[in-house]
């Protein structure tokens, strides 16, 4: 192995989880040095996380193959767990460490204060998650979901009070539900196929006899009902809106990329195991995900049209993504996969930013962040819960907060709804483009498909415009908000990334669809994953 | 055995679900928890049951694995144990904390009307 | 420079004006006018140096490569039509901003106003530049979105905001349709160049996506062009700066619709359904449009009702699918946006001089500004179709079309009279609007002085008007050459013969016309007294567009509210049930297809022992279910008997550590909701009136039931399925034959753990850590309610007994109490210790390892609380729960990053075996530093929660025990 370049695989979930160690030994009070340390690690996550992108994509021009592999431990394949980065992970793990970075800076602006150790959660959150984007391995892909989940109870219960709890005691309780599931899902798996690792579980797939296959398929059908709780597919996602609304800002930007693992592990798991050829049971539960997928658009467009505050708004603009990503799945057709995976960076970004600027819009005088009970508990007790009076205190004020207020939320506003500008637009014309590009006759359902993604859209700029107006333009006596730099930059940012996806959606797109293709080729990430050898194979003399 | 364990895993999940299908905070905790005691055993029980099979591979010699039961569910079932523990423990903490800012221990947050 | 350079260069100008203007300072207004106008007229110019390549047919096309892999390229298109477009976009644009810069009042932001016009002047380029169907859809959604931004420029009206919002969604969900139409278009021809569709008219109007995509198409351009009966958003947009509504909402974007359809004319006209759709549309348009503009009072609103006839006018001509119809239509487009144009600049000077634009209040302004009233009677003239102005040469044609027969259908035969009458209609309003503002006597009680404006302000109108007039007298020479290109840009070989003279000799047209003329003045003289008591237009009150527009936002919004209360819940109960039956049907479907069966693996033959530990465990677990609710003690009790059945289970079925493990978690589980019963309420038992349980109640409680059945089946057919088979070849054959000889321990279970699948462990840990950290900061804001917070009875009973004794004081007692078992309690915690080391020691070879010796320790330390109770524990022993976390992260990382210094992957492990005197072989692995790491992380997690959770009974409670006022509480509605 050539050094560095092979064990910056494994550095996505070292680094934040080093970090956050290294925070815990920390006293409580040493606020700043937390804040340094945190976006630090995430920064380093997001050059790490573009380098390897960057070495993907290199590899992809030279033809060589993409997908490359770390063997945890040095064991061998099979039965050791190897972490695999190709196209799609390394794309996933690009999009988390900016939405990282970006909530983490904004966090730092006040929300940080709101409760002890958030930023050790927050760290920990990007272990989850990144882990989760680069396993191999079924059990291990559920050990990071729980550090994820876990983490995630932890950001979204950050500053408690009564909302939070109460939305916070669904969410726990249907996730602890979701993760047996899980858990019976990859044991039936391992029941019948006798493996974890995902590529082995590929090739073994043919090898089932006929009578074990049902229970196979159990198998995957309860795996799949898990991830797509993550996914927030209805009727299994009516826990997503209050219990991302109730969350602090920066705790809900980084939940858009939450939801949307579920979706990549269907994309993963499903598309290597049932992908088209040779499977004994080819483009399995696809029915499932188109239907289930256009309910779910229809459920989050009349949850959009129903609600009255922002915050639920862009809860329900998660749902209406997650559901066009899974139809577009569903609709099993090879051509839609680049535009799905645009589709799923492009509205991750605006949701994300939408959270953070939703608070900014609704901010009113008496902040939440205030009150917390402060006593000693013992040591390791957190003092100094909140800087009092802080609500008063202005950062960098910059004038025209409104404007840029405004122009912020006009751009997420046209990202959520498809209109150009930004990439939203190209997002949804490329789906479409994919569903309609078909020579053969195109199927009603796909037909519905377009109509309930076009109407979504328009729903979003209703229940957006009606809410932006009242906002943004109706006078108020209300003092204007204070909008401090590290709260607009990191929205600025993830707007101008969108910009960016806009601009070079030609090289972007092209990159979308060398995923899509990477993953209809089972054989390219089952080579990659079984032919990897150990580094040092054991010597006898080493006993 | 089998049949007898099998029979277990049913009668555990059975209580658990009911349990997690009441509106009471400490029902759900206690569904939960039996459910997963059901999903440990039914991990375990995917790698085959074996009688007083030695725990215990021998010193010094690489192993006949035909004589061992399997090890692989039972390293499942210790992650899975630790981390439901885990779960069960912020569960209790979430209902405590809802019950003391709601003044209910409603799952919902607020007594049906 | 080259062509394609000043194509780009001439979209690119507006937009970068309008970034610039932007960042202008507030009061910038000369600044951003003189920008603005530079802008427009370097526009113009180099459409102007363009012509020379259009006129002879050719059609220059500029493409930068975009999104290629979706046949989408930013790609230029510039032909006669397109030109001549451009050409009205950039010209008019000069002209409304030159006449804006004195319009806007000083105290007006207009760097604002002005950077959203640019924006809008280079989206309205690009779509009619457009050489693309997407782009062309991208910039008509961004002209929606502009022209939303300018009529919602003074937001601080209600109305203002109510009408830009209306534009916005009436005009964005029309080019939503118009969106997916052009897909369509771009599916049946195979590619979304422009060029390519409009070569391949045949191959769509054959197609059988024709007619939808017809129909989507037709909604976008009629939308936008205020066609009825998507009419209403353009009367209210006057809530807009004049300038706007002039630019806008008369020139250029309402033309957007109308040219649409004259560039996808050669592909989509021609059949019946065309015909049908287009020509009724445009013919009702134009007469509800003319007939409503007699009954307005608002000069702007007049003149808004006059626009949209007009414009159904184009689109009948164009309904009519006939060449010299569409010549007549791009003729008038033209000649509309001239002289509406000066109008509504005139109107503007009226409001702007007069202060009102109510027909009642005025009068007689000639008096005070007569070159304003000049313009607007040579305008207004031109509007009714005077003859020697443009509108009458436009009108001329019209008329001839209307004459002639189409496709001999019931409309064929009404056109000429409703034609005529529609003229009627508009030479009286016309006549109206110039007899009523600009004669008569001087004016009463208008809000201010009126007196001519400033010359510049008037420039603009000056300009437009001549244009009227030297078109209407010379049209073969002015405008005869530009039309003719854009007209062979649009039919190729179908151009027809057509002439431009203003005198055919005496004609039908003519006639008509004529009479048109006649009764319009006629009809004035007769009914201007009535019209001016009117306050809206007969026959409409069933048409109130604004209304049913709002009704339908209304009922959306309820019935999407009903639906979320039918198709979502917010309650726990329901949505694990539905996760609960969703799962079973899940599970349940292979089998509807494959079936259910058995395989033929030898089982273990039944141990009476375990059957009964199974009998009463099963007994325990439904004892549970069933106490849970009213004696939750004795449902901690039984559970933990579910659970001890399960430990034994484990070590008959030879899984020792999984025992041991259960075993401590199973304690500590209990422990901690030991801690945890003491806050929940006292549960009282409900009482149902008559107290007979309801139905609904008793039904759920069934299907409760039903699914808990379900579900316990389908897990005992699932396992039994799975046990009745031989095992796969798996891969933990693997991990049996490596254990010594690479793991270096005989314990494989443990190997796997610290080993083979360290990584898990790590996350596991992790988790761990995770969750004592949220408990720790959750409880930190614990607030116990109100009613358990009070002292124990037993306590009270206590100190009551020391109250009463003299030798005792308060306390003693519960001092006392227990005593011996806390001494044994005390002295067993070195016990512990040992016994926690000794595990963790062993754990490589035999059952135990870090994980248990954790948990064993922090047994012994809630003992510790247990028996001295937490403040005097906490003086003994200071834990730092958090830092030992952090501690164990960062060993059990060192551990596998150790690896990296023999440049091995993270993780590989390392092993000897030490001989030592008295313990004699001691495996001394990495895994075993690994497995600190874990033991670490283990004592301070469970030892913050339990302490955390301890914790909370010293703590006093807050009065009320109200929660801190949270805006996330009033986020969630």
């Amino acid at each position: 192995m050539d050094g560095w370049r092979d064990h910056l695989i494994v550095a996505p979930i070292l680094l934040p989880l080093a970090a956050s160690g290294l925070m815990l030994l920390l006293d409580e009070r040493r606020q700043t040095a937390k804040r340094a340390i945190g976006l630090a690690a995430t920064f380093a996550l997001l050059l790490i996380s573009v380098q390897l992108l960057h070495d993907v994509v290199v590899a992809g021009l030279e033809g060589a193959p993409a997908t490359r592999t770390y063997l945890i431990g040095d064991w061998p394949s099979p039965f050791g767990i190897v972490l695999v980065v190709d196209w799609l992970s390394a794309l996933m793990l690009a999009l988390t460490s900016i939405l990282g970075f970006t909530s983490l800076v904004y966090a730092t602006a006040r929300w940080d204060s709101a409760g002890p150790r958030f930023h050790a959660l927050f760290l920990l959150q990007l272990v989850g998650l990144n882990g989760a984007f680069l396993t191999g391995d079924l059990f291990n892909l559920f050990v990071f979901f729980e550090v994820l989940l876990a983490a995630s109870y932890g950001l979204m219960l950050h500053g408690s009070g009564a909302a939070r709890v109460k939305a916070g005691l669904h969410y726990v309780a249907i996730n602890v539900a979701t993760s047996l599931l899980f858990l019976i899902g990859a044991a039936l798996i391992y029941g019948v196929a006798g493996t974890l690792n995902m590529a082995d579980l590929a090739t073994r797939i043919p090898a089932i006899a006929g009578t074990d296959l049902a229970l196979f398929q159990a198998g995957m059908a309860v795996l799949g009902v898990a991830f797509l709780v993550k996914a927030g597919m209805w009727p299994l996602g009516f826990w997503l809106p209050p219990t991302y609304s109730a969350a602090t800002p920066p705790a809900a930007a980084l939940f858009a990329i939450l939801s949307k693992v579920g979706l990549y592990a269907v994309l993963r798991v499903f598309l290597l195991l049932f992908g088209t050829e040779d499977s004994p049971m080819p483009n399995f539960g696809e029915e499932f995900l188109l239907y289930g997928g256009m309910a779910t658009i229809a459920f989050g467009t009349i949850g959009l049209l129903a609600c009255r505050t922002l915050s639920r708004l862009v809860g329900f603009s998660v749902l209406i993504s997650s559901g066009t990503l899974l139809a577009a799945l569903g609709s099993g057709e090879g051509a839609v996969l680049g535009a799905v995976l645009f589709y799923l960076v492009s509205s991750t970004l605006a949701i994300g930013a939408f959270y953070l600027l939703v608070e900014l819009v609704e901010r009113q005088e008496t902040d939440s962040v205030a009150s917390g009970m402060v006593e000693a508990v013992f040591d390791d007790e957190y003092t100094g819960a909140i800087h009092p009076g802080e609500d008063g205190e202005v950062g960098t004020v910059i004038p025209a907060t409104i404007a840029i207020l405004g122009g912020g939320f006009i751009f997420c506003a046209l990202l959520l709804a498809g209109m150009p500008p930004l990439s939203g637009f190209i997002a949804k014309f490329a789906i479409i483009h994919g569903l309609l590009a078909l020579d053969h006759q195109i199927p009603l359902s796909t037909w519905s498909l377009v109509a309930l993604i076009i109407i979504s859209g328009l729903a979003t700029l209703i229940a957006t415009s009606r809410a932006g107006i009242d906002l943004i333009w109706a006078p108020t006596d209300k003092p204007q908000p204070v909008l401090r730099v590290a709260e607009a930059a990191p929205v600025g940012l993830l707007l101008a990334i969108c910009l960016a996806l806009m601009v070079f959606a030609g090289p972007v797109m092209n990159y979308m669809e060398r995923t899509g293709r990477s993953l209809e080729d089972r054989q390219g990430y089952i080579q990659a994953v079984k032919g990897v050898e150990r580094v040092h194979p054991p010597v006898p003399s080493s006993r | 055995m089998e049949i007898v364990l099998a029979l277990a895993i049913g009668i555990l999940t059975g209580s658990g679900v009911w349990l997690i299908l009441r509106p009471r905070t400490f029902q759900v905790i206690v569904g939960l928890s039996l459910m997963s005691y059901a999903v440990n055993l039914f991990i375990y029980a995917m790698g085959r049951l074996r009688v007083d099979a030695p725990p215990i591979a021998e010193s010094g010699v690489a192993a006949d694995p035909s004589q061992y039961a399997d090890p692989l569910p039972q390293a499942l079932v210790l992650t899975a144990i630790v981390i439901s523990f885990a779960m069960t423990a912020l569960l209790l903490v979430v209902l405590l904390a809802s019950r003391g800012l709601t003044g209910t221990d409603h799952v919902d947050g607020k007594e049906p009307d | 420079m080259s062509d394609d350079g000043v194509l780009w260069l001439m979209l690119a100008l507006p937009f970068a004006g309008s970034l610039t203007a932007a960042f202008l300072p507030v009061r910038a207004r000369n600044a951003a006018g003189v920008l603005a106008g530079a802008v427009a007229l370097a526009g113009t110019f180099l459409t102007a140096i363009l012509y020379s390549r259009i006129s002879g047919g050719e059609v220059i096309r500029a493409e930068i490569e975009w999104l290629p892999s979706l046949g989408l390229n930013l790609l230029l298109r510039l032909d006669g039509l397109s030109w001549i477009f451009a050409f009205l976009v950039l010209a008019v644009g000069f002209l409304v901003v030159l006449y804006a810069r004195y319009y806007m009042s000083p105290e007006d932001p207009v760097p604002r106003f002005f950077s959203f016009l640019l924006a809008f002047m280079g989206s309205m380029l690009g779509l009619v530049v457009a050489g693309n169907l997407v782009q062309l859809a991208f910039f008509w959604e961004l002209t929606s979105l502009f022209s939303f931004l300018l009529i919602g420029y003074w937001h601080h009206n209600q109305s203002a905001r109510d009408a830009a919002r209306m534009a916005l969604i009436v005009t964005a969900a029309g080019g939503l349709c118009l969106l997916i139409g052009l897909l369509l278009i771009g599916k049946i021809v195979g590619s979304y160049d422009l060029d390519v569709a409009l070569a391949s008219g045949d191959l769509v109007r054959s197609s059988e996506l024709y007619v939808p995509a017809l129909i989507l198409i037709l909604i976008g351009a009629f939308t936008k062009s205020a066609q009825f009966p998507f009419h209403f958003w353009l009367p209210h947009a006057m809530a807009a700066p004049t300038p706007v509504s002039a630019y806008l909402h008369s020139a250029t974007m309402v033309k957007a619709g109308v040219f649409v359809l004259i560039l996808l004319w050669p592909v989509l006209a021609g059949t019946d359904i065309w015909y049908l759709i287009v020509s009724t549309t445009g013919l009702a348009t134009l007469l509800f449009g003319a007939w409503a503009a007699m009954f307005q009072q608002d000069l702007k609103g007049l003149l808004a009702y006059s626009t949209i006839s007009h414009l159904g006018l184009i689109t009948l001509l164009l309904g009519l699918g006939s060449p010299l119809a569409a010549v007549a239509a791009i003729f008038h487009t033209l000649n509309h946006a001239t002289f509406k144009a000066s109008l509504f600049m005139a109107a503007g000077i009226v409001d702007h001089e007069t202060g009102t634009r109510d027909l009642r209040k005025l009068s007689g302004l000639s008096k005070f500004m007569p070159i304003t009233a000049t313009l607007a009677m040579v305008a207004a003239a031109a509007m009714a179709g005077v003859p020697l102005l443009n509108g009458f040469l436009s009108k001329e044609m019209f008329l001839a079309e209307a004459l002639d027969q189409h496709r001999g259908t019931i409309i064929d035969q009404a056109l000429p009279v409703l034609a005529t009458l529609a003229l009627a209609f508009s030479v009286l309003y016309s006549l109206r609007f110039i007899h009523q503002s600009f004669f008569g006597p001087p004016p009463v009680g208008l809000p201010r002085e009126p007196r001519e404006p400033p010359g510049w302000m008037r420039l603009p109108i000056e300009i437009l008007v001549l244009a009227c007039l030297i078109v209407g007298i010379v049209p073969a020479l002015t405008i005869g050459p530009f039309l003719d290109t854009a007209v062979r840009s649009v039919l190729h070989e179908r151009t027809p013969q057509y002439s431009l003279a203003i005198w055919h000799g005496f004609t039908a047209p003519l006639l008509l016309s004529f009479i048109a003329l006649a009764s319009g003045t006629a009809g004035y003289l007769m009914f201007r007294e009535r019209l001016n008591r009117r306050e809206s237009a007969p026959l409409m009150r069933r048409l109130k567009g604004r209304k049913a527009f709002e009704a339908v936002l209304a009922a959306i919004m309820s019935v999407a509210r009903a639906l979320e209360r039918l198709l979502g819940t917010r309650s726990l109960q329901s949505q694990l049930r539905l996760l609960a039956l969703i799962a079973l049907l899940a599970a349940l479907l292979p089998f509807m297809r494959d079936g259910y069966s058995l395989g033929s693996h030898p089982g273990t033959i039944v141990d009476p022992g375990f059957a009964v530990i199974w009998i009463v465990g099963g007994a325990c677990a439904v004892g549970a279910a069933w106490q849970a609710k009213y004696h939750r003690l004795a449902a901690l009790i039984l559970m933990a008997g579910a659970g001890l059945a399960s430990c034994i289970s484990f070590v008959w079925l030879s899984a020792p550590d999984l025992a041991i493990t259960q075993l401590l978690v199973e304690t500590v589980t209990t422990v901690l909701l030991l801690l945890g019963l003491r806050w929940l309420p006292r549960r009282l038992k409900e009482v149902w009136p008559e107290n007979r349980t309801p139905w609904q109640v008793k039904l759920r409680r069934g299907s409760d039931l039903a699914i808990a059945v379900a579900a316990g089946a389908g897990m005992t057919l699932l396992a039994y399925a799975i046990m009745s088979r031989t095992p796969p070849d798996s891969i933990s054959r693997e991990f049996v034959a490596r254990s010594y000889p690479e793991g270096g321990g005989t314990n494989v279970v443990n190997v796997i753990l610290v080993d083979f699948r360290s990584f898990d462990t790590l996350g596991e840990i992790s988790v761990l850590g995770i969750v004592a950290l949220t408990v720790f900061s959750l409880l930190r804001r614990f607030r116990p309610a109100a009613e358990s917070v009070a002292t124990p009875d037993q306590q009270l009973v206590q100190d009551a007994h020391d109250d009463a004794r003299k030798d005792r004081r308060i306390g003693d007692t519960l001092a006392d109490y227990l005593l011996v078992p806390r001494v044994l309690m005390q002295w067993l915690f070195p016990v512990i210790l040992v016994l926690a080391l000794y595990l963790f020691i062993r754990g490589h070879d035999m059952p135990g390892g870090g994980f248990a010796a954790g948990i064993t320790l922090s047994v012994g330390l809630i003992l510790q609380y247990m028996a001295l109770g937490t403040r005097r524990a906490e003086d003994r022993l200071r834990m730092r729960p958090i830092r030992w976390i952090g501690l164990g992260f960062l060993v059990a990382l060192a551990t596998g990053a150790g690896a990296w210094l023999f440049d091995h992957p993270f993780l590989t492990s390392w092993f000897r075996y030490l001989e030592l005197p008295i313990f004699g072989s001691v495996p001394l692995a990495s895994a075993l530093l690994f497995d600190l790491g874990v033991f670490l992380v283990v004592v301070g997690a469970t030892a913050l929660i339990l302490i955390a959770l301890a914790h909370q009974s010293i703590r006093t409670p807050r009065a009320g025990g109200i929660a801190p006022l949270d805006p996330a509480q009033s986020r969630i509605d």
